[in-house]
């Protein structure tokens, strides 16, 4: 009884810290915005242009795939490398999942009025003052969501994607080329993490939480890499000096999606599920 | 050999620490994760649960505020339903009687309520003094019947969703074509006549907003693509009260002037179905938060003073 008690002090203690803790990097961060239009238009960039945000993660990737000073030093980055990617499609599916079951809106719009459910009432949450970007994108966004515009993601933003994406990405990276690593996940924390969190779109424990599903499901795979996975794995790399230039072309079409958080094709699976519910429907 | 296994042990040991710690992030999070909520896009109002599945509903989606009653649609409980502050929550009509799936109502000056049943078909009547009927069924050609709407000739309009069209219903059970195929309806989900005559019709298979005129000429109001889905409309004092259950939004439109968002709903309540207008402005929203297990909301929202 006495175990539970302090076990439920101790959680609610640290959950009260935790939630303090974010708060103030959050206040810090976003504290940035607001200020300069230049800044704010060169962090908008790094978030809205693919090319920026994401491009050298896809560069990064490119180099450590061919990096490796002999045939079997590079047999082994490759390995590690489609571990990431397999790492990544299931990071981005679990932070997908997770964001539609727990239901923590982005900051920017914790800075409207929200009530939340508490047993059988609804309960005002506290309301976040938030600087708005000076860039036009956030400006017209900020309008939007004055006007009522509010789109149905921005309603659960924990855990982040973007964090789990590009830093189980990073990493595997790391894992592979430390020099390499260390640039890709130099760009993901200072420029597209932390740019999430100047422009509100994100918390710290949204990222947190990004990050505590990419190094799970990254240390997982590794782990099972070295069964029966790494027998595909094997497979696979070997396959990639057999038929280098298919190896290549395909190598092409993984990083341009990498650099586009996997758009395309998410568009593509989104048009095969629409279709599939045309097609059940008559239509 | 042993080197390895001593290997796979140690990442393994490594694998279990760091998935304990991101699922302890995860569990303080999900504390503070927020299983429910709304978000109010104009300041002006508050939102309040006016009643869950404790008053005994099941999960409504049709709801009509009259003289201090509230009316329900019971899709969840299979049952028409009226609450009142003094007597509590009643039946008027169940499943014994055949109705299957309630989904729209409307009450004529007389007290006399009409609903319709997207399953079961046909046009159901309770009247005022609480006697039960099937005024058309499926044997009329009422099949999936969704919306429905008062016509100021005392007649009843009712859309149907597998005919894709709107029938006229007499209070004797004559059912003739109101809006035949010609008119391009999809799913006439729900319907309602402002005061000036023109019907009002929301498509939510097609996504759009209809108004047809006093002329029975057919104009598309709103049609936003993907982005707006009618499920049910309510007019009051000369604005149209929206629900979408596809973006979990509650809109107010005003003729000639935008769509305007009052609150957008997220987690368990975000199943938003029927809205209803209280004589003092106070709208009310039905939630189907889960329609298999029967739970329900009516969420209560009002102008702040």
């Amino acid at each position: 009884m006495i175990y539970s008690i302090a076990l439920s002090a101790l959680f609610a203690e640290l959950t009260a810290r935790l939630t303090s803790l974010n708060d103030q990097i959050l206040a810090g961060m976003n504290g940035m915005a607001g200020r300069s239009w230049f800044f704010d238009s060169l962090v908008g960039l790094t978030q809205g242009n693919d090319l920026v945000k994401a491009g050298l993660i896809g560069c990064c990737f490119f180099a450590a795939w061919y990096s490796g000073k002999t045939l079997v030093d590079t047999r082994a980055r490759r390995k590690v490398l489609l571990m990431t990617l397999v790492a990544a499609v299931c990071v981005l599916a679990t932070t997908k999942v997770l964001s539609h079951t727990i239901f923590l809106p982005r900051p920017a719009i914790e800075s409207q009025k929200i009530y939340h459910l508490s047993g059988d009432d609804l309960v005002a949450m506290k309301r976040t003052n938030v600087r708005v970007p000076l860039d036009e994108e956030s400006q017209k966004d900020h309008r939007d969501l004055v006007n009522g515009d509010v789109k149905t993601n921005d309603l659960g933003s924990f855990p982040s994607d973007h964090a789990g994406f590009f830093l189980a990405i990073s990493l595997g990276i790391f894992l592979a080329s430390r020099r390499i690593g260390l640039v890709a996940l130099g760009w993901t924390v200072f420029v597209i993490l932390a740019g999430k969190m100047i422009q509100a779109e994100h918390s710290p424990l949204d990222i947190a939480a990004g990050a505590a599903v990419a190094i799970t499901e990254l240390s997982v795979l590794r782990f099972a890499a070295q069964s029966r996975l790494g027998a595909i794995l094997d497979k696979l790399s070997l396959w990639s000096f057999k038929y280098s230039a298919l190896s290549a072309a395909l190598l092409f079409a993984v990083v341009f999606e990498i650099s586009s958080t996997l758009f395309h094709i998410r568009a593509l699976l989104a048009l095969a599920a629409a279709a599939r519910l045309h097609m059940m429907m008559g239509g | 050999m042993p080197m390895k296994k001593q290997i796979s042990i140690s990442n393994g040991v490594k694998c279990l620490a760091i998935a304990l710690g991101a699922l302890f992030l995860l569990t303080s999070c999900k504390v503070l994760g927020k299983e429910g909520l709304v978000l109010m896009t104009d300041d002006s109002y508050k939102a309040t649960v006016f009643a869950t599945n404790k008053i005994g509903f099941g999960a409504p989606d049709g709801i009509l505020w009259n003289k201090g009653k509230l009316y329900l649609a019971d899709e969840g409980g299979v049952a028409l339903e009226a609450w009142d502050q003094d007597d509590g929550l009643k039946k008027l009509m169940d499943g014994q009687f055949g109705t299957k799936s309630p989904e729209d109502l409307v009450m004529d000056a007389q007290g006399n309520i009409f609903f319709s049943d997207d399953d079961a078909g046909g046009v159901w009547e309770v009247d005022a003094t609480g006697k039960q009927r099937l005024l058309a069924g499926k044997d009329k050609g009422l099949f999936s019947t969704e919306g429905i709407a008062l016509a100021p000739d005392g007649s009843i309009l009712v859309g149907d969703a597998d005919a894709h069209e709107v029938f006229r219903v007499t209070k004797d059970g004559a059912v003739s074509i109101f809006l035949g195929r010609e008119f391009e309806i999809s799913k006439p989900e729900s319907m309602v006549f402002d005061d000036k005559g023109n019907l009002y019709i929301a498509d939510n298979e097609k996504n759009v907003l209809y108004m047809l005129d006093t002329n029975h000429q057919l104009h598309v109001v709103i049609d936003r693509k993907d982005q707006f889905s009618p499920e049910t409309i309510f007019y009051a004092k000369g604005a149209l009260y929206i629900t979408d259950s596809h973006a979990s939004k509650l809109y107010l439109y005003t003729p000639n002037e935008e769509l305007k968002t009052i609150a957008a709903f997220g987690g368990q309540l975000k199943n938003v179905q029927g809205v209803t207008v209280d004589e003092r402005g106070d709208i009310y929203v039905s939630i189907q938060s889960d329609l298999k297990h029967n739970v329900g909301f009516i969420i209560k929202i009002t102008k702040e003073s």
